[in-house]
């Protein structure tokens, strides 16, 4: 796998020399290579002999630290779902740059090439690291290749600001897990994660909780919760599209990994439940953004930020699941079943999420690069022109807003069960809580489904808005070919779920001791999806989505040959009626228009602010033209970063005046601060 | 576990709820003539509609794509599937499980998701306005609809609708707790709302003031025309027969055999010509509300969902 992203690398930029497609090309089939490779290895682990790790150590870098990757179940398993999205983002990739930038220049596309297999070699080694120096290159890698390919895509500054602010928040958070890792390798004087378990058995509570917080802070930059998420809707759109497929798919579960590795791996205790504030707070901070993300997506016009604003409320919903485990484990008189039901639902969302995020981002790319517009004002009527594509964005759009029979309800049907059964055995306010993040789920469910009606409806039905849309034609087959074998996963995981839960064994059963996920979820038989939510398990409740999908299937087979059987007489095609008027693509409604009642009803959270002027001819009642301008705000923007901005610019201007420009002054002060620096040195350790 | 129903009897029930969800329709419209001192169409008259239009020849919009073909079929169908979940003549799970109340919920919004997709697809603005308001108001009715689903739920501890009817039982009238009323009481405000009824929205008229369902309807024609209207018989039978099966789950559960059918037919239709009349009095006796004061009427509901699900659990 390393010999592939490797050499996909090495030969991007070789053989860019001569020709920027050849680079292209083998770049993208080393990435393929490699995907299917990790794909391997990670479904050898899981499914081999339980308990099984697949150790290798790694050349001696560092005098001070051997290296080393492990693969368990938790790394197979999100090794998998990265090798799943990379591998249509591999197949995807050529096609897509090669149409949506024609023109491009060498250095760009070896750039391109270079950093995509960086990107992929680093996040799946990452999920391999069995050392915390590795885990930290590769987090360095991934940051660092990210932000070339969000800046590569270059048409104008907005890229750039883009770029930027990724960069300054990534390592931001890098800096809370560097000091997370320090502290316990500081304790445990080696880096392998062996070394730092058995420090952290050591550690007081509060130590263990204070970095438990450094790092899910440090992740949670990452994963882009709420409100750490500004960068994440402005970097991903700006991608070229299947590495915005990348980013939201999968990147954002490295974190989701790391989390996971910290919560139940590295700092749990050696026995009783996590400390009572960890997953209470990721349970919040999992709601928040659940809710939060998908009301900000509603109200976005561009269809890539729109689908990013996914990303954030996605990651919530696997955090209720996280957050809901953290809480039940090994809590007394709960039972480890129900930890193991809750934790499957985040980690199936995250497959899932990784298969329909992917597929989404990839249609709008398909999009994109046959329209080069990312406003679906301005699209519309392309449903015409681009079927499959059209077609594989609606099953996306079913699947994300969680409807039957497709993988979104899948995981979301059991984070509800986890829930309610949580909420059922917590009595008093935590029991309360816990069924308040349901019906907000419920809720976020309800918002995402309106949301892709309008991002459905809008760029492909109705009619063309613009010359772009209306002259559109077909994505090329190798780009349809990864969005195919996306969609295919996202119905194979909704109709047959039990495939999954065969994966989800070894994880589940690893991190939490416990029963795996197939003896929980699975107890009824291979086809049926079935929990228990009183304690005695005697009244489960079970379901069958295969049935389902059979019984949808047959009875719409029936509805057709009704409807077919008992026309007679023929179909006749006329202008839509606009009473008597000309049918033009004014009649249409926008996407401003359909988001409207919802951005009322949600005003206190939204603040939306519209401004309409009017130019009329002499009397008010003949209009001649009308201009609106509507904008609605992000609260966390505008409430806590405008603030540091402010705060930090108005430091840097107080700074000015002591800046004299001359050299001696800064020598001055390195000194004086090296001076005091020693001074608290000494306090501390005198 | 009392009297578990066979794969053969659920889709008998299934299309039980079809034939008789036009008759609901024409019940309440019957009602709702006479409380209006008008003699009104025969309570038949959906059937005639029916066939009247399945007989029909299509005009379609010629900005329409391919999905606009199929959508009408694929809302009847997974309307219908939802009806398939919902117990009717006796409860107990099925014998093959298929769906719980979630499923019913998710299929119902599929439905919705489609029709809405559709109105989209002709390009006028009066499929749009209808999908728009439509695509608001069903956010805020699911949440509350799942919270007193699962106030339900929490106390039966399943959310299989069947297991959860058979698991309250038949001595329902004593065995009422104070959330059951509450959930009862939001249940109350939101058939309305699911149901596609004053003073929610108003089914009667395609008129740009009222319209949310029937603004999505507008450039169907003909059979799917058709389809569509048959999907909303089928929704709203399927919406009273899931308040039956939450709050009334009054069948005889323990007596198999043709009586045991016939009695729990002639309960569940009792049941839902109760509810039936419910509406048709709302109806007649409350104006539609303003697009924009909905929200605050869910909200009632929201509030009694909420503190019955705070009783179940605190």
């Amino acid at each position: 796998m390393a010999a592939c992203y490797g050499a996909g690398a090495l030969l991007s930029l070789l053989l860019a020399r001569w020709s920027g497609r050849l680079a292209l090309g083998v770049s993208h089939l080393a990435a393929f290579a490699g995907a299917v490779v990790g794909l391997g290895v990670s479904l050898g682990v899981l499914l081999g002999a339980p308990g099984r790790t697949l150790t290798q150590p790694l050349p001696v870098l560092f005098p001070f630290a051997r290296l080393s990757l492990s693969v368990d179940g938790l790394s197979a398993y999100f090794l998998f779902v990265i090798s799943l999205v990379a591998v249509a983002a591999a197949v995807y990739g050529p096609a897509y740059l090669r149409a949506h930038s024609p023109d491009a220049a060498l250095a760009r596309q070896a750039a391109q090439g270079l950093a995509l297999n960086v990107f992929l070699g680093s996040m799946a080694f990452l999920c391999c690291a069995g050392d915390a120096l590795t885990f930290l290159f590769c987090w360095e890698g991934m940051t660092l290749a990210s932000y070339v390919l969000v800046v590569s895509d270059d048409r104008d500054g907005e890229n750039a600001r883009a770029g930027l602010l990724y960069m300054v928040m990534a390592h931001g958070g890098t800096a809370l897990l560097l000091v997370a890792f320090l502290t316990l390798t500081e304790r445990s004087g080696a880096f392998d994660f062996a070394a730092l378990r058995v420090a952290a058995r050591e550690l007081d509570p509060a130590t263990r909780t204070t970095l438990f917080l450094l790092a899910f802070g440090g992740f949670a930059v990452k994963a882009g919760v709420v409100p750490l998420h500004v960068w994440l809707p402005r970097a991903h759109p700006a991608a070229p599209s299947h590495v915005s497929a990348l980013m939201s798919g999968v990147m954002l579960k490295v974190a989701i990994y790391g989390i996971l590795r910290f919560a139940f791996d590295l700092l749990a205790p050696v026995a009783g439940p996590l400390p009572f504030s960890w997953g209470w707070i990721v349970l919040f901070v999992g709601t928040t953004s659940a809710v939060l993300g998908v009301l900000y997506a509603l109200q976005q016009h561009d269809l890539k930020r729109l689908l990013a604003f996914h990303s954030v409320e996605n990651i919530g919903i696997i955090l209720i699941g996280v957050g809901l485990a953290m809480i039940l484990w090994r809590q007394e008189g709960v039972g480890d079943a129900l930890a193991t039901v809750a934790l499957t639902a985040a980690l199936l969302h995250t497959v899932n999420h990784a298969a329909f995020k992917g597929l989404l981002f990839l249609g709008a790319g398909s999009v994109l690069c046959r329209t080069h517009v990312r406003n679906m004002e301005e699209l519309g009527g392309l449903a015409r022109r681009m079927p499959w594509t059209a077609g594989l964005f609606l099953l996306g759009a079913v699947a994300i807003s969680a409807l039957p029979p497709l993988n979104g309800f899948v995981s979301e049907w059991l984070t509800f069960q986890a829930l309610l059964a949580g909420a059922s055995r917590f009595h008093g306010p935590a029991g309360l809580v816990i069924a308040f993040s349901a019906a907000m789920l419920a809720l976020t469910g309800g918002l995402a489904a309106a949301c892709f009606a309008k991002a459905f409806g809008v760029t492909f039905l109705g009619r063309p808005r613009t010359f772009h849309a209306e002259h559109a034609i077909e994505a090329p087959p190798s780009m349809i070919a990864g969005m195919v074998w996306l969609g295919a996963l996202c119905v194979a995981l909704g109709v047959a779920p039990g495939c999954a839960m065969r994966l989800l064994d070894a994880p589940t059963a690893e991190l939490l001791h416990g029963p795996g996920a197939s003896a929980v979820v699975m107890s009824q038989g291979p086809l049926i999806l079935s929990t228990a939510l009183m304690p005695s398990g005697t009244n489960g409740t079970a379901i069958s989505m295969t049935m389902v999908a059979a019984l949808l299937m047959s009875l719409t087979a029936i509805a057709w040959v009704l409807r077919r059987g008992l026309q007679r007489a023929t179909r006749r095609v006329a202008p839509t009626w606009t009473c008597g008027m000309q049918p033009t693509t004014r009649f249409d409604y926008t996407a401003t228009a359909f988001a409207k009642p919802l951005r009322l009803v949600f005003a206190a959270l939204y603040h939306p602010r519209r401004e309409v002027t009017r130019e009329t001819a002499g009397t008010p009642y003949v209009v001649q033209r009308i201009h609106y301008a509507g904008e609605i705000v992000d609260l966390a923007e505008t409430h806590v970063y405008h603030r540091v901005e402010r705060e930090i610019s108005a430091l840097a201007q107080a700074l000015r005046a002591r800046s004299t420009g001359r050299i001696y002054g800064y020598i001055g002060f390195v000194l004086g601060a090296l001076f005091v620096a020693l001074l608290l040195l000494g306090v501390v350790y005198g | 576990m009392t009297g578990d129903r066979p794969l053969g009897l659920v889709l008998l029930e299934m299309t039980l709820l079809v034939v008789l969800g036009p008759l609901v329709t024409g019940t309440i419209q019957k009602i709702k003539a006479r409380l209006q001192c008008r003699q009104g169409a025969g309570v038949l008259q959906p059937y005639r509609d029916l066939t009247k239009l399945l007989r029909k020849g299509t005009v379609q919009a010629d900005t329409a794509s391919d999905f606009f073909w199929l959508i009408p079929v694929l809302v009847l169908a997974a309307t219908v599937a939802a009806g398939a979940l919902v117990p009717v003549v006796r409860a107990g799970p099925p014998a093959v499980p298929l769906g719980d109340a979630l499923l019913l919920l998710g299929l119902l919004a599929l439905a919705r998701f489609l029709t809405a997709v559709g109105a989209l697809d002709a390009g006028g603005a009066f499929g749009g306005m209808g999908a728009s308001r439509e695509m608001t108001i069903a956010p805020l009715v699911e949440p509350v609809l799942m919270m007193v689903v699962f106030s339900t739920a929490v106390a039966a501890g399943t959310t299989e609708l069947g297991a959860l009817a058979a698991q309250r039982g038949t001595s329902w009238l004593l065995a009422w707790h104070a959330a059951d009323f509450l959930g009862f009481a939001a249940m109350l405000v939101l058939l309305p709302a699911e149901t596609g009824r004053i003073p929610v929205d108003n089914p009667d008229t395609h008129l740009e003031l009222t319209m949310l369902h029937e603004g999505m309807l507008l450039e169907h024609s003909g059979p799917g025309l058709g389809c569509m209207m048959l999907a909303s018989h089928t929704r709203q039978i399927v919406t009273l027969g899931l308040v039956a099966a939450l709050f009334f789950p009054v069948g005889p559960a323990d007596r198999a055999g043709a009586t045991g059918l016939l009695l729990g037919t002639g309960a569940f239709a009792a049941k839902i010509l109760v509810l039936a009349t419910f509406l048709a009095l709302v109806e007649s006796s409350y104006a539609k509300l303003r697009l924009f004061r909905v929200p605050q009427y869910l909200g009632v509901g929201f509030v009694c969902a909420l503190i019955a699900l705070a009783l179940r659990i605190l």
